[in-house]
């Protein structure tokens, strides 16, 4: 296009002028962590594993997602999800689905038979104590780094309060069973049935072994000052919940009262239904503030659970056939930390309940008497400091017996963050990787218009007769159409989509595309922001940039 | 007059058919056209022509003279050989892209046929509607004949391609553009040889990519105007060349002035236009009771070959200049021009300023005669005279 | 919505010089490379004019014309023709324009070249008013615009320019926006598939002229077309209209929000800026409406 020069005719292309001398700020293609992965107790790669149901890519999505957590199907059922509650997509329409979408992976990986790969195992050791949630994510991390994993456990099958204490309709055991065994097949050496480990047990197994995780749980009831435990009509919730049915129903009565309004009392009274009693659930609480989750309580109401809120029991005793309890309304007043509460009872209020069992469901604590001497505690749990280090060096505790996070994924995720901390520890030279520092993506930062408003798929429950006939699964999972649907209404917050949007909205051409991602032309660059703002993931953003 | 190389056909036309018929054996590309009285007969002449399969010719036919200059010009920056006609009211409207075009350097021929301008209308010959249009950078000539129209808007064609610069033709409305003659039609043959088709050295669309007049800086913008002034230059030198070629082919002399019984005249008639066949038999008679008169007649005014008249008029004492057309405040373009020509000279012609046939009015060769006695022995004046 | 797609073959280049975050400089991206190598522009004085070039460069690898304001319609009939006699009639000819060079100075050339069905793709890139020469309106401007000669507000409607197109049953009118570029390419391919006269109105919400956010003028325009204020539509030999995002989802508010040009407006002002979009794209349903039905 250079012949010679004609004050009529061009003969250069504007790309000899550099326009990036314009420039005040400059595009930053950074991915940063999505609200959802801040909230997640394992801090999972939501977005990306989301796009990968989307692209249809199942396999790659269970391998994102078991990076940080070995349980998806489990957790697909009964994580509480505050990823959900952070989710960027509730201010458009409604929050992803990420839970049910998390099932689909996981049943999915168990109808394929997807399993672990582990690497040899080395001779450093480590070894877990107890075989929930936390002890079992602990060793699925340590086995994949290649430590060889002995796991003590006293009951004779893993899974702790998965087990015995999340009952089988909202958890089947198959899938319970199934996301174990894959775990195990890494290959861990096993010690079922062992007698509790105590703390001069602890101090032999830290002799044997490089390091120690220990992960025992809360497994002490609280208990209700009020009533003699001793009574055939009182029946322990972890008792009631961890027998088989058979048990449970020889040891209950037509009526049943619960006492308490989380979880495991819902647990108890939908149990406890579906054995055919009439139940009462009696909380502190006034209505609609429970402690457990709103969907637990309808669903209870939907199966026929009775609710007397905001009231307690003073005391009960035996009466003919059955037994009364003698009741008072009460002032109910939430404390500052979680848990915490006060209660001033109603002068005349008081009234009375029948009923011929009474399973009281209030908690549980960590046995800490178990390790007077050996380890401090902190309040009601074991101390910790950074990385779950107990007082003990090389002694970690995670989940239930650490803290008072009681949840399965925050023991996942303890159980994660211990061993990567043993793992670093026991690596000579191996740094911990610093922490993303990275601000998570707000909202605003999403383009919504490549967004359409498509409400979530909802996963369906079962009739509720058919509910109460059996303990099999109430909840249905997504279908793969759904499930791809759900997927395609995760927004990628932070993580980039490939889209080419900011490619193809500079106005200058100065966005240029990579095998594998994008890179400004700073030459000619002039800092508008365009590329940013229809960017639909807030993968990029403007930095200050002076240099011209 | 030599004998023509080529034998033609012989038609009686009318000075705009003749037009028609020139333009028709230059064989433009395209040819946006606008009606306008007394241009119109050249417009439908073309479409006629082209209907019946006579030229190809691209012809469009726009809302008004500025869209037709428009697309003249975009039609000649992408490399057509193009040509439009018009008259007066139009040519003025034309007249932002009368400098773009010569901006631009896009060798388009235009007829002009001279018309008076509105206010009041009127629709008689005057000169005023081109000459006001002497500083958009046109090469301007004029024709006295539908002949010399034929012959001109040929030689249009040659001198703006070879210097890529508009070259506007122009004859006298009525007088010339509806007057009746024999006119000789050239050999197609010879007139295509005569205007070889010459490759721009850049045209839109060449597959360069290069763009025709980006805003641009003073500096540059001052070059394209002593580009412009170097192809200027050129003019006369080609002109005079394509004229005396087409004497050669043609036995029709076209050179850029023309003299009639000028040699030792002591008075000399300068006009231009349709005027010149009437001074011719002032002239006649003059020099039949012994006034040694002549006429000058100027065929390119723009750019005025200076050098040439000055050495036409040395020797000559008295120089009439008849000026079919009124510059408000001046006078008669061509007397200011031929002043200015002048200027300088050593021992110039006296040059009297003469109002002579604006609006169109009839100028009898009573009058023009007189003329040469009243001149003869007076002092010169700025001031024109308006002619009786 | 889908995502963003279309071709890029480095027709339009880095360098040129439109504010930072030009969408009419977005927007002609777009259209030279979806109109492709074998095209000669034409552009009118315009900000467009200013963007494709400053000798001795330019920013377009066709070559372009720069004409006059009044005659864009014009020259690029000229050049087609030019071309077609010289057997290039395949090359297409786009002309590039202002509000200002359509609507108004230039609209009767529009319109014999229209007349003509002259084979020349005419964009329109309507900023609503005379930019380049620092903010004016023009017939173009719309109800209560600000502009630097409607200080209080234009008292007079937007020129339904459209319709006056469709009046001449030209094969393909349309209109894009900035928002929606792969219809945008789509629009500008198709348009260069007929033969005749096209026009595409493309809306550029002009940062300084609108007072719209470096980073806005995409989300101005999509605020825009999702109102309704301006309908995304294709005509067919001037009667068979069809909408191209055929809902309009948001009431106008968010659209004049973005936009320091309405700042003045009371809530009567938007109010009845509201029933005149409401009215408008009702008589739009009714004229697609009616093509259905035909
Ligand atoms: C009824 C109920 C329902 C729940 N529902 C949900 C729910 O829906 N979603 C949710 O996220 N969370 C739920 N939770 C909470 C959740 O189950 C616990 O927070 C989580 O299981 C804690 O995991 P962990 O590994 O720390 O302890 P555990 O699951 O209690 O596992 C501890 C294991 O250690 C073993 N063990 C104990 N002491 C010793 C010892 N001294 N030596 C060797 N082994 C020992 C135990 O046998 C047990 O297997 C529920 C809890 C209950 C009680
Ligand atoms: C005949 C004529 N009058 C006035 C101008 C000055 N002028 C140049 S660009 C322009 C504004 C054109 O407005 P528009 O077509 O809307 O283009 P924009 O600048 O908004 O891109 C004007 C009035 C001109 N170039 N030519
Ligand atoms: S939209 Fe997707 S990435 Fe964003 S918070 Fe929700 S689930 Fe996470
Ligand atoms: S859109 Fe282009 S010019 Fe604007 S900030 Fe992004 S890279 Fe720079
Ligand atoms: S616009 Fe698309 S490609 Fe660009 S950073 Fe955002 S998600 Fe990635
Ligand atoms: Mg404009």
């Amino acid at each position: 296009m250079n012949k010679h020069p004609s004050p009529l005719w061009t003969h250069l292309t504007s790309e000899n002028r550099m326009t990036g001398t314009w420039r005040s700020a400059l595009p930053n293609y950074q991915n940063q962590p999505s609200p959802c992965l801040g909230a997640c107790p394992v801090h999972g790669h939501i977005a990306e594993w989301i796009k990968q149901v989307k692209d249809g890519d199942v396999y790659g999505a269970w391998v994102t997602l078991t990076e940080n957590n070995p349980f998806p199907a489990i957790a697909g059922r009964i994580c509480h999800h505050p990823c959900e509650s952070a989710c960027n997509r509730q201010h458009m329409d409604e929050t992803v689905g990420i839970c049910s979408l998390e099932r689909f992976v996981g049943d999915t990986a168990l109808a394929e038979g997807w399993q672990f790969s582990a690497p040899p195992t080395q001779e450093t050791s480590v070894a877990v104590i107890g075989g929930g949630p936390a002890g079992l994510s602990a060793a699925y991390q340590l086995r994949r780094r290649g430590f060889r994993v002995a796991l003590y456990e006293t009951k004779d099958e893993l899974g702790g309060l998965m087990r015995f204490g999340i009952p089988a309709y909202r958890l089947a055991r198959s899938v319970l069973d199934g996301e174990i065994n894959r775990i195990t097949a890494m290959g861990v050496d096993l010690h079922l049935g062992v007698p509790a480990v105590d703390g001069a047990a602890l101090e032999t197994l830290q002799n044997s072994h490089d390091a120690v995780f220990l992960a025992t749980g809360a497994s002490l009831p609280k208990r209700l000052p009020a009533l003699d435990y001793a009574n055939p009509w009182v029946v322990d919730s972890a008792d009631f919940l961890a027998a088989p049915v058979s048990e449970q129903t020889d040891r209950t009565g037509a009526r049943v009262i619960v006492i308490g309004g989380g979880s495991a009392a819902m647990d108890v009274a939908r149990s406890a239904r579906r054995l055919g009693r009439s139940v009462t659930v009696l909380a502190l609480e006034p209505e609609g503030r429970l402690p457990a989750q709103r969907i637990e309580v309808e669903e209870a109401v939907e199966e026929g659970v009775n609710f007397v809120h905001g009231a307690m029991m003073k005391s009960a005793e035996a009466l003919g056939s059955g037994v009364v309890l003698n009741c008072v309304r009460v002032d109910f007043e939430p404390g500052d930390a979680p848990g915490a509460f006060s209660v001033e009872p109603l002068d005349g209020s008081d009234f009375e309940l029948m009923a011929d069992t009474i399973i009281p469901a209030i908690g549980q604590d960590a046995d800490l008497a178990r390790w007077s001497g050996v380890l401090d505690a902190k309040g009601p749990v074991v101390a910790t400091g950074r990385d779950w280090q107990t007082s003990k060096p090389g002694l970690y505790a995670g989940g239930d017996v650490a803290s008072m996070n009681r949840f399965v994924t925050q023991a996942v995720g303890m159980g994660k963050e211990a061993a990567t901390a043993i793992a670093a520890a026991l690596t000579p030279g191996d740094a911990r990787p610093p922490a993303n520092g990275a601000a998570q993506v707000a909202y605003d930062r999403i383009n919504i218009a490549y967004h359409d408003t498509h409400g979530r798929n909802r996963q369906r429950n079962t009739e509720i007769e058919a509910r109460l006939a059996t303990f099999d699964e109430v909840q249905q999972p997504l279908g793969p159409n759904e499930a791809r649907s759900e997927a395609a209404r995760c927004f990628s917050c932070g993580t980039c989509i490939y889209c080419d949007n900011c490619y193809f909205y500079c106005p200058d051409m100065a966005i240029t595309k990579l095998e594998n991602g994008y890179v400004v032309n700073s030459d000619y660059c002039k800092g508008c922001g365009l590329c940013v703002a229809e960017c639909p993931t807030g993968s990029i953003h403007m930095r200050e940039d002076t240099s011209s | 007059m030599n004998a023509p190389l080529f034998t033609e056909d012989l038609k009686l036309l009318n000075g705009n058919h003749a037009v028609a018929w020139g333009v028709c054996l230059a064989e433009p590309d395209v040819a946006p056209v606008y009606p306008i009285t007394p241009q119109t007969p050249i417009l439908e002449k073309l479409i006629d022509f082209e209907s019946r399969g006579a030229c190809q010719i691209e012809l469009l036919t726009p809302e008004s003279e500025h869209s037709a200059m428009a697309a003249a010009i975009a039609a000649s920056a992408t490399g057509a050989r193009v040509f439009t006609a018009t008259s007066s009211q139009g040519l003025l409207l034309m007249h932002e892209l009368l400098h773009y075009a010569s901006g631009a350097r896009t060798p388009i021929v235009l007829f002009n046929v001279n018309r008076t301008p509105a206010a009041p209308w009127g629709f008689w010959p005057d000169q005023i509607d081109s000459l006001s249009q002497r500083d958009t950078g046109w090469v301007q000539l004029y024709s006295e004949s539908p002949q010399e129209s034929l012959d001109s808007v040929i030689q249009a064609f040659r001198i703006a391609e070879a210097v890529n610069l508009p070259v506007m033709v122009n004859h006298d409305a009525f007088y010339v553009s509806h007057s009746v003659e024999p006119v000789s039609i050239p050999d197609a043959g010879m007139v295509r040889d005569f205007l070889p088709r010459i490759p721009r050295e850049i045209q839109l669309g060449d597959g360069t990519g290069r763009s025709l007049g980006a805003p641009i800086d003073q500096a540059a913008w001052n070059l394209t105007r002593r580009e412009m002034d170097a192809a200027m230059k050129r003019v006369e030198n080609v002109s005079e060349q394509a004229g005396s070629e087409w004497e050669r082919l043609t036995g029709r002399p076209s050179a850029p002035l023309e003299f009639y019984r000028c040699e030792d005249a002591e008075i000399v008639y300068v006009t231009m236009g349709s005027m010149s066949g009437t001074v011719r038999e002032v002239v006649d008679l003059l020099r039949e009771s012994g006034v040694p008169a002549g006429l000058l007649k100027v065929r390119l005014f723009r750019p005025l070959p200076v050098q040439a008249l000055r050495h036409a008029l040395a020797g000559t004492s008295c120089a009439i200049v008849l000026d079919r057309n009124y510059s408000p405040g001046t006078g008669g373009v061509l007397h200011q021009e031929l002043k200015a020509g002048l200027f300088g000279m050593e021992n110039p012609p006296r040059v009297h300023g003469m109002l002579a046939g604006v609006g169109g009015v009839n100028v009898p060769v009573g009058s023009i005669a007189k003329l040469a006695a009243d001149c003869r022995n007076a002092e010169q004046t700025a001031e024109p005279v308006w002619v009786e | 919505m889908e995502m963003t797609k279309y071709r890029d073959n480095g027709q339009f280049c880095s360098g040129h010089v439109a504010c930072a975050g030009c969408a009419e400089a977005l927007s002609m991206r777009v259209i030279l490379n979806a109109v492709g190598e074998d095209t000669v522009g034409v552009v009118a004085p315009s900000c467009t004019a200013v963007i494709l070039g400053g000798h001795p460069m330019s920013s377009a690898k066709i070559p372009v014309l720069h004409g006059t304001l009044e005659s864009a319609a014009a020259s690029a009939s000229g050049v087609k023709r030019a071309l077609k006699a010289q057997g290039r009639d395949d090359t297409t000819v786009l002309c590039l324009a202002g509000d200002g060079g359509t609507y108004d100075i230039g609209l009767q050339a529009l319109s014999s070249a229209a007349e003509r069905n002259e084979d020349i793709l005419y964009v329109c890139f309507d900023n609503e008013g005379y930019m380049n020469t620092g903010g004016q309106k023009s017939s173009s401007t719309p109800h209560m615009a600000t502009t630097g000669s409607t200080p209080l507000g234009k008292a007079t409607h937007k020129k339904n320019l459209i319709e006056i197109l469709a009046a001449h049953r030209i094969p393909y009118i349309a209109t894009a926006s900035p928002s929606h570029l792969s219809d945008l390419a789509a629009k500008v391919e198709k348009a260069k598939s007929i033969r005749g006269t096209k026009v595409i109105i493309v809306l550029i919400p002009c940062l300084p002229g609108w007072g719209v956010a470096d980073n806005a003028a995409v989300k101005t325009a999509r605020l825009a077309v999702e109102a309704g204020a301006f309908p995304l539509l294709e005509i067919e030999d001037g009667v068979h209209y069809s909408l191209t995002v055929a809902e309009k989802t948001r009431p106008i508010d968010a659209y004049l929000a973005e936009q320091k040009r309405y700042r003045r407006l009371s809530d009567e002002d938007r109010a009845a800026l509201q029933s005149e979009v409401d009215d408008a794209w009702s008589r739009l349903l009714a004229r697609a409406g009616k093509d259905l039905n035909a």
